[in-house]
């Protein structure tokens, strides 16, 4: 990837950052994390059920307020600038029912300016679902497609898709990951959240492994295989052993 | 942007901001029917009858419209949860727009529906004016020239004697009234979308918590209300005890002022609220 590509400010960086929910018995879900991403990397964010990553993302993409800590997004805090340069998949649905799929592309391309219209379209083609599908028609598998279409449709800095492949079938999983990377601009970094480490390791360059709200390891994936002798999924087998 | 979230909100509300509109014609159409069939005078042997249509007529359309203003007051909150505080939310917070160009668009769109839904209420109103003088005028007991004589005198009475009855000629009264029933209007909205918000504070049952939100807000309303009716009642009271001749404007001119400026307070706030939950407080599922 391109590691020459720099800028005065990091793509994103996260400076102690906490999230306490006091509703929840003041369960604090990410605590005083530290971590600074740079630009021209596919990154996976693994980490056990609950240990932070959603809310993690969340924070990123202003989605939730930190209790304490800082987000920068090329050195803003999330907001509308932020929002303009990150591409983001919830692990949700988020798409209108009501409306049909190329409803959905205009939408994306009126207040995306990075939207490109003719991807989209090329990529539903590949997928054969009609742009002109009313969303409540679609399966949820098809949804998720949908969705994962419009997100790396943009031409973004940050792309941030949590759990983009944990509702689909293997082929069309193969087929979201050849999406990613296809479609990945090497100016651009990928933070990619999932369970299903064996499916997309071969695409990471990094990983960030999570544990209890904090950071427990940032490493290349390179890092792991050499110094373990071990593949990320059986390294995270073993780290996370119940 | 606001232009671009605006055009988006109104297709969303566009769909069943109609339907009610077609309910309240088709309630209108009813109401006009039942109208035709009574007789005014009630003196014939159907006059049972007609005093049932009248009867009807008046619930129906009655009903018609408290529905129709209800349901489209519950049509602009649902949108507002759905698309601000439900999975829809991750699509809404991540469009690169700043928080309160986002509830400003939402705002001007939710009382713009209302509003179109009130002028709707105010256009079958006339139709049915239209309606009960057509019926009248059509009637062979009546005489039509009469009947536009004697309207004619109660406009004419209206303008000529409401100036000296309310101290405010009636053009005056009308356009007070009708910025006092916009600024009531906006007040409504900010108050169901901001008690929306703040049902989100209640994580575990949101609607629920929205709800609470409402009848609590809107019994704090109701006590500043009957606060905001004392001058008038003070007044009235005065006039009565003091044998005085007190314009009825004059009267009732402090409540409908203070009611106004709570209106614009509680439209404020509100929208301070929306702001604060949709920046500071929000936490989607």
């Amino acid at each position: 990837m391109n590691e020459q590509y720099t800028t005065a400010a990091p793509l994103l960086q996260i400076n102690d950052l906490c999230k306490r929910y006091p509703n929840m018995g003041n369960y604090m879900s990410v605590f005083h994390m530290n971590l600074t991403i740079p630009r021209g990397r596919i990154i996976g964010l693994l980490g056990p059920n609950g240990c932070g990553k959603t809310t993690l993302i969340k924070m990123i993409n202003g989605l939730l307020a930190p209790t304490s800590g800082a987000v920068y997004i090329n050195g803003m805090f999330p907001g509308a600038e932020s929002k303009r340069v990150i591409s983001y998949l919830p692990e949700r649905t988020y798409l209108e029912n009501g409306m049909k799929v190329h409803q959905m592309i205009d939408y994306f391309a009126d207040f995306y300016e990075d939207f490109a219209k003719e991807k989209a379209y090329s990529m539903l083609e590949s997928l054969g679902i009609s742009p002109e599908a009313r969303l409540k028609t679609l399966s949820k598998g098809t949804k998720e497609k949908v969705q994962l279409i419009l997100v790396m449709s943009r031409n973004a800095e940050l792309y941030i898709l949590d759990e983009p492949i944990a509702g689909v079938d293997p082929a069309a999983r193969d087929y979201i990951l050849r999406t990613i990377i296809t479609n990945y601009n090497p100016n651009s970094t990928i933070i990619l959240s999932t369970h299903l480490i064996s499916d997309i390791e071969n695409v990471l360059d990094d990983v960030i492994f999570m544990k209890n709200g904090s950071l427990m390891l940032y490493t290349s994936v390179d890092a792991i295989r050499s110094q373990q002798n071990k593949s990320v999924d059986a390294y995270f087998r073993e780290v996370y052993a119940c | 942007m606001l232009g671009k979230l605006m055009k988006y909100e109104w297709r969303g509300l566009r769909f069943p901001l109609l339907i009610m509109l077609g309910i309240l014609g088709i309630a209108t159409l009813l109401t006009c029917l039942l109208i035709f069939t009574i007789n005014p005078k009630f003196d014939n042997v159907a006059s049972g009858l007609s005093v049932m249509s009248l009867i009807l007529s008046i619930m129906l359309y009655y009903f018609g419209i408290i529905g129709c203003s209800v349901g489209t007051m519950l049509i602009i909150a649902i949108r507002f949860y759905k698309t601000t505080y439900t999975d829809q939310g991750y699509l809404t917070h991540t469009l690169p727009v700043e928080t309160k160009t986002l509830l400003a668009a939402k705002t001007i769109m939710a009382v713009l529906c209302y509003l179109l839904m009130l002028l709707g209420i105010a256009a079958t109103l006339l139709i049915i004016i239209g309606a009960i003088y057509t019926h009248i005028r059509n009637l062979s007991a009546y005489d039509g020239v009469f009947l536009d004589w004697q309207i004619g005198e109660l406009f004419s009475e209206l303008s000529e004697g409401f100036r000296e009855e309310y101290g405010i000629s009636f053009g005056a009264f009308v356009t007070f009234y009708t910025v006092f029933m916009i600024v009531a209007c906006i007040s409504a909205i900010m108050t169901v979308l901001g008690c929306v918000s703040l049902g989100q504070l209640y994580t575990k049952h949101r609607i629920i918590g929205a709800i609470i939100a409402y009848f609590a807000v809107m019994s704090v309303q109701q006590f500043i209300s009957y606060l905001a009716m004392l001058p008038t009642y003070s007044r009235m009271i005065r006039a009565e005890a003091l044998s005085e001749t007190i314009p009825m404007f004059e009267i009732i001119s402090p409540t409908m002022i203070i009611s106004l400026l709570w209106a614009v307070a509680v439209s404020i706030i509100m929208h301070i609220v929306n702001l604060h939950m949709m920046t500071k407080r929000l936490n989607l599922e």
